[in-house]
């Protein structure tokens, strides 16, 4: 039989109307809004949102603009209608090669050498985790990439071991809903087992006649001690005030687009029920293998993420598909926060939700400009509606000291930072400034050097194509093979002046570089860090 | 009757004895080497631990104890001893069944069972990606994994208690499974297993056979009528919603109850307190989680209602049965790996795909072994051998045989499947102990001695002692090998006991590295030329009764003659403790014997040992207490 899933999970979450609220709350949610946990101040949630396989610098980035005054870019669209709710962070690491395994660890632990300590949404956990029923989820949407293990965790433990992750919505419903601790149909259901098994068991008990059981003693101390706890909870005055019976739960995802989605509204009713303070959540492995049949892509994310060396139209209309879903999905979260009350503003006011990724270029793997948007006030720790581009390449550690702080974590280093990134409550931080420049272009034989400021091509017929921008000439045209761009490091400066030399020729009037003899950096470093970052 | 004396020997021999020479070391104020006599007080103690006077009576024939520099006892008193260990535990001891224990099903039992149960594996449900790897069984996802129990192995679950997680973890299987079967997609499952076709909506009718049938099987022998009739009446007269969600509850019970999870709550005592035999319900489970770590399946059921099983032949024909299906691969997969310590199999760069192929060669070569009627002793020597892509190359020429790999477009790495392959020219790597992956988990010479002697020929080693200074570092001027410095190191008289019997296996391996291949044979590169032995290795060995060899090659011959019934006892001993789920006890000895001199006399299979451990009598009868 087919399903009709769409039916089932708006029913299971969605009322009628296209309320985003799950429809058995819709009566309880004033009332319990307000003390739900038993508290006069909601509680502060944090969740991280991972999108795997870096991206496609030009369509990411933001170019120009201020900290007040910026125009989003084309693979933000979809969430741009929270642009108040956002902090976007720009020139975000600093670090020249990242593996997949290292982008996955620097993402929540700072700097890919940073791995003997626990991972910051764990050190928040535990500052804020208090008496939930689950101190922390760690959540995914694929399963683990055994051949480097490390592209499939970003929250590690206090030994930096990585933490298990689950992928299953029925799972995570049930271990959140659908425990007899916390449903009271299910602990009258165990009830009713318990009399009926206490029962079998003392006729096997007579029917064998044996002195000999040990085993039966096991068992009836077990059958004992489920009772009691059962007792327990029922007398409980912290018990829960809503009635998670009501809930249904999730169907089996038909695809990943509704795997991710019910996750989703896991995550929100898991965070507004108190059920747990603090998710992470990866969308992929940080080398996600993920099909994308349901938008048409036939191609593994993976291969496509690498775009340069596997060039063709086709393959970056697919990637920048699949990473238009990444966004589309970070929207579907804050929307649905947006949806809950909690006390005296939207679930998302009582949030912060980092979303981001480990590697900025998704083909050279660098790790600068790393995509980071942190989203939700978390009532008055980050002040929102900006965006913030630092004038020099931040580690990742700095962010995070940043955030622990803000929970309350008293630390004063993470990760190799020593003091926390500024400018995220408002406070002054140094922005990112042009310089002048002088450019030209200097013709040799068969060899041209042209200084000027270095950009990727944002016609996807050529995406693998970068220019030289000269003031009041036509653009130098750079044309060269996967070994240049990656010895160089092309991704690394681009929108940055430098001064390129290499082998030319003229193409129908356009000046054309097909090798590099030499890049050099105007103002910055010639070579982004090399050690850890 | 139970040996030739009631305790009086071991009071007024034994006793002194240990008082005089061994209670100094072993018991009293130290406990050397685990070993400690104080705590055996009386005769049934010392029964109880048959293995222990085993290895007692070895180190009084080759005086390895007491220690040279300690009193010695007389041959006499030497003699005195060994007498009364062999009438004791061994000639002296006649063949028992042991005391009938319930134990709780295994976590891979269990998953099985359960699968076998409703028709269906209880998985998680995601969407995959490519190259990646999910726990695709909840139940071994959720249950915790047993410890392996007294036995070595872990079917033997006596000591693994049930608990309250592991009761909330199957409560929660029990849960989803019926939450499954009464969903509509698994309406054919639940079809099948109610014997009829549903119309609009289940009759209290159906449920109260389908319940009646669901507990005979569940339980492994006809349904309990006082059960079944409380069942009944909680069924009765009701439908639609109400009636499933009573089945539903009935049904759990059935799961949750101990006569499921539990194996050995069933069987009744003829009341008569001596050994009697298991009946046929009893005897088609102890096979059944033998062979296939699974309830038994429909036609041993219906051998069971035929009385099949009571005929020898038809007995025979059921395992012969068994052993040929695909699920008996379990046999290799469980006992073989814990038994041999595969699992500890590791690519040394820890590349997955490398260490699934060096995991999988000596599964599938046991399989092959287990399954196709192959002499016990081919796992020392064999001309077949199982190797992938990433194997292959330790089998130059040979491995043509294996044909091309082919990779599709797009993936890095592609896990595929062993073939089976004819030693020509590589037959140094015949039988397990030169298989790479088998090399490879034991690094150096010592470990592999250690793990040749124990698993192999079955040696009860003590641990090393905790106090061993490093081996030194060759004195200046002297060009000493690792093997030069570590005889030095290890002339030691305590150190030698061990080592006199490790060494020697182990540096007979020395013309292989860490990585499985043998040294100075660059065989990644040049694939074609066949293996050869390095000159300038020391491989050559004495064994601790003399016999000298010169290379694995002819050690290999020794484990195939002189050694040939240390192997085949330990192989014996290792699978009777599995298929018996615990560990031997004193009156095993003599099925262990008498398996033991079978094997040896006929090059008898591995499919003969099963069917002889199937008819023993520890497999056969049990005591009641």
């Amino acid at each position: 039989m087919k399903r009709t899933w769409n039916t089932d999970r708006r029913s299971f979450l969605r009322g009628a109307a296209g309320a985003l609220v799950p429809l058995p709350f819709l009566n309880v949610m004033e009332a319990s809004a307000k003390n739900l946990a038993g508290e006069v101040e909601s509680p502060v949630r944090f969740m991280t949102l991972f999108k795997p396989n870096g991206v496609h610098p030009p369509s990411w980035n933001i170019n120009g603009g201020s900290e007040l005054d910026f125009r989003m870019s084309p693979l933000m669209a979809p969430f741009e209608k929270h642009k108040e709710d956002l902090l976007i962070l720009d020139n975000m690491g600093d670090f020249g090669f990242s593996s997949h395994a290292n982008s996955a660890r620097r993402f929540l632990s700072g700097r890919s050498d940073n791995t003997k300590a626990a991972s910051m949404d764990q050190v928040i956990a535990d500052k804020i985790g208090g008496d939930t029923p689950q101190r922390s989820l760690e959540l995914t949407t694929e399963g683990l990439f055994t051949n480097q293990i490390g592209c499939s965790y970003i929250s590690y433990d206090q030994k930096g071991d990585p933490i298990p992750r689950e992928s299953d919505p029925q799972l995570v419903f049930d271990r959140l809903f659908r425990n007899p601790m916390s449903d009271p149909r299910r602990r009258k259901e165990m009830s009713s087992l318990l009399d009926r098994v206490d029962d079998d068991a003392r006729a096997l008990l007579r029917r064998t006649g044996r002195e000999d059981s040990e085993t039966l003693d096991e068992y009836f101390t077990v059958l004992r001690e489920t009772e009691k706890r059962l007792e327990n909870i029922g007398q409980s005055a912290t018990a829960p005030k809503v009635d998670f019976s009501k809930l249904e739960r999730p169907p089996v995802a038909g695809n990943l687009d509704e795997q991710v989605e019910t996750m989703l509204d896991l995550v929100a009713l898991a965070m507004w029920t108190d059920q747990t303070r603090c998710i992470s959540y990866m969308l992929g492995n940080s080398n996600s293998r993920m099909i994308f049949d349901f938008l048409g892509v036939k191609e593994q994310h993976h291969y496509l993420s690498h775009f340069f060396r596997n060039f063709t139209r086709e393959n970056i209309d697919g990637l920048l598909k699949i990473s238009l879903w990444h966004m589309e999905k970070f929207d579907y979260l804050l929307t649905k926060l947006k949806s809950y009350k909690d006390h005296d503003g939207t679930l998302l006011d009582n949030s912060v939700v980092l979303f981001g990724s480990g590697m900025g270029h998704s083909d050279n793997h660098t790790a600068q400009r790393i995509p980071i948007v942190l989203a939700g006030g978390g009532r008055g720790k980050l002040k929102t509606g900006r965006y913030l581009r630092y004038s020099q390449n931040q580690d990742l550690s700095r962010l995070h000291l940043s955030l622990m702080q803000q929970f309350g974590v008293d630390a004063e280093s993470y990760g190799g930072a020593t003091a926390p990134l500024p400018g995220l409550d408002g406070g002054e931080f140094e922005e990112y400034r042009e310089r002048p420049f002088d450019t030209w272009t200097k013709i040799g034989k068969g060899q041209i050097t042209v200084q000027g400021r270095l950009r990727m091509s944002d016609n996807l017929d050529e995406a693998k194509v970068f220019y030289v921008d000269v003031k009041d000439k036509p653009p130098v045209r750079v044309e060269i093979a996967f070994n240049d761009f990656h010895r160089f490091n092309f991704p690394y400066h681009v929108g940055t002046p430098i001064q390129l030399k290499g082998d030319s020729s003229q193409k129908d009037g356009q000046l054309v570089m097909t090798k590099i003899i030499e890049l050099k950096s105007i103002f910055g470093k010639s070579k982004p860090g090399t050690r850890g970052g | 009757m139970v040996g030739a004396s009631e305790g009086g020997a071991f009071e007024a021999d034994i006793q002194p004895f240990l008082k005089t020479h061994c209670l100094k070391c072993h018991g009293g104020e130290k406990v050397k080497g685990e070993v400690d006599f104080s705590k055996i007080k009386t005769i049934a103690d010392a029964r109880a631990d048959a293995e222990l006077w085993e290895t007692v009576s070895f180190v009084l024939e080759d005086r390895e104890m007491p220690p040279e520099d300690e009193p010695q006892p007389t041959d006499g008193e030497r003699a005195e001893i060994l007498k009364w260990y062999e009438e004791e535990f061994v000639t002296g001891v006649e063949s028992k069944p042991a005391s009938y224990k319930p134990r709780r099903l295994s976590a891979p039992e269990y998953r099985n069972t359960m699968h076998s149960l409703f028709g269906f594996p209880l998985e998680v449900n995601i969407v995959e990606a490519e190259q990646t790897v999910v726990e695709k069984s909840l139940v071994m996802k959720l249950l915790p994994t047993d410890p392996p129990g007294e036995s070595g192995f872990a079917n033997d679950t006596h000591a693994a208690s049930i608990s309250t997680n592991i009761w909330d973890q199957y409560s929660y299987l029990a849960d989803f499974a019926l939450e499954q079967l009464f969903s509509p997609d698994r309406k054919t499952e639940l079809e099948g297993l109610v014997g009829s076709s549903i119309k609009e909506q289940l009759s209290a009718e159906q449920a109260q056979v389908f319940a009646a049938n669901f507990m005979e099987r569940a339980f492994r022998r006809p349904a309990q009528s006082e059960l079944m009739r409380q069942i009944n009446e909680n069924l009765e007269e009701k439908e639609g919603r109400a009636l499933v969600d009573s089945l539903k509850l009935e049904m759990k019970r059935i799961l949750m109850s101990p006569a499921f999870l539990y194996r050995g709550h069933l069987m009744e005592s003829d009341g008569e307190g001596g050994a009697q035999a298991v009946d046929d319900y009893e005897l088609a489970e102890r096979l059944s989680y033998f062979l296939w770590e699974d309830m038994p399946d429909e036609g041993l059921r219906k051998a069971v209602a035929n009385g099949g099983l009571k005929e020898t032949e038809a007995f025979e024909a059921e395992i012969d049965r068994m052993l040929s299906s695909p699920k008996s691969r379990t046999l290799a997969e469980s006992f073989g790996v814990q038994w041999l310590l595969l699992e500890q199999i590791e690519d040394p760069r820890k590349d997955p795909t490398n260490t699934y192929a060096l995991r999988s060669q000596p599964i599938d070569f046991l399989h092959y072994l287990f399954t196709e009627d192959r002499p016990v002793i081919e796992l020392i020597d064999s001309k077949t051998t199982f190797a992938n892509n990433v194997t292959s190359k330790y089998y130059p020429k040979d491995n043509k045989q294996l044909g091309k790999f082919i990779k599709p477009r797009g993936i890095e790495r592609q896990i595929f499947a062993n073939r089976k392959m004819t030693l020509e020219n590589n037959p140094e790597r015949g039988g397990i102990i030169t298989m790479p992956g088998v090399l490879t988990m034991n690094k150096g010479a010592i470990l592999r001695g250690t793990w040749m002697l124990r698993q192999i020929l079955g040696e009860h080693l003590g641990e090393p002692p905790p106090d061993i200074p490093p081996i030194k570092s060759s004195p200046k001027g002297q060009n000493l090998s690792f093997r030069e410095r570590f005889e030095q190191h290890r002339a030691d008289k305590s150190c030698a006991l061990c080592h006199d019997k490790i060494d020697p296996l182990g540096f007979a391996l020395e013309e292989y590295n860490d990585q499985g291949g043998l040294i100075g044979k660059s065989q990644t590169k040049k694939k074609n030329s066949p293996a050869e032995p390095t000159k300038g290795i020391d491989s050559s060995g004495v064994m601790p009764d003399g016999t000298k060899f010169q290379n694995y090659a002819e050690l290999k011959k020794i484990l195939l003659t002189s050694q040939r019934e240390s192997i085949v006892r330990n192989v014996v001993e290792k699978m009777l403790a599995y298929g018996l789920c615990r560990k031997l006890e004193r009156n095993d000895r003599p099925t262990v014997d008498a398996l033991t001199s079978q094997i040896l006399e006929k090059n008898g299979t591995w499919r003969d040992l099963i069917h002889g451990i199937a008819k023993s009598v520890p497999f056969r009868e049990v005591v009641f207490q």
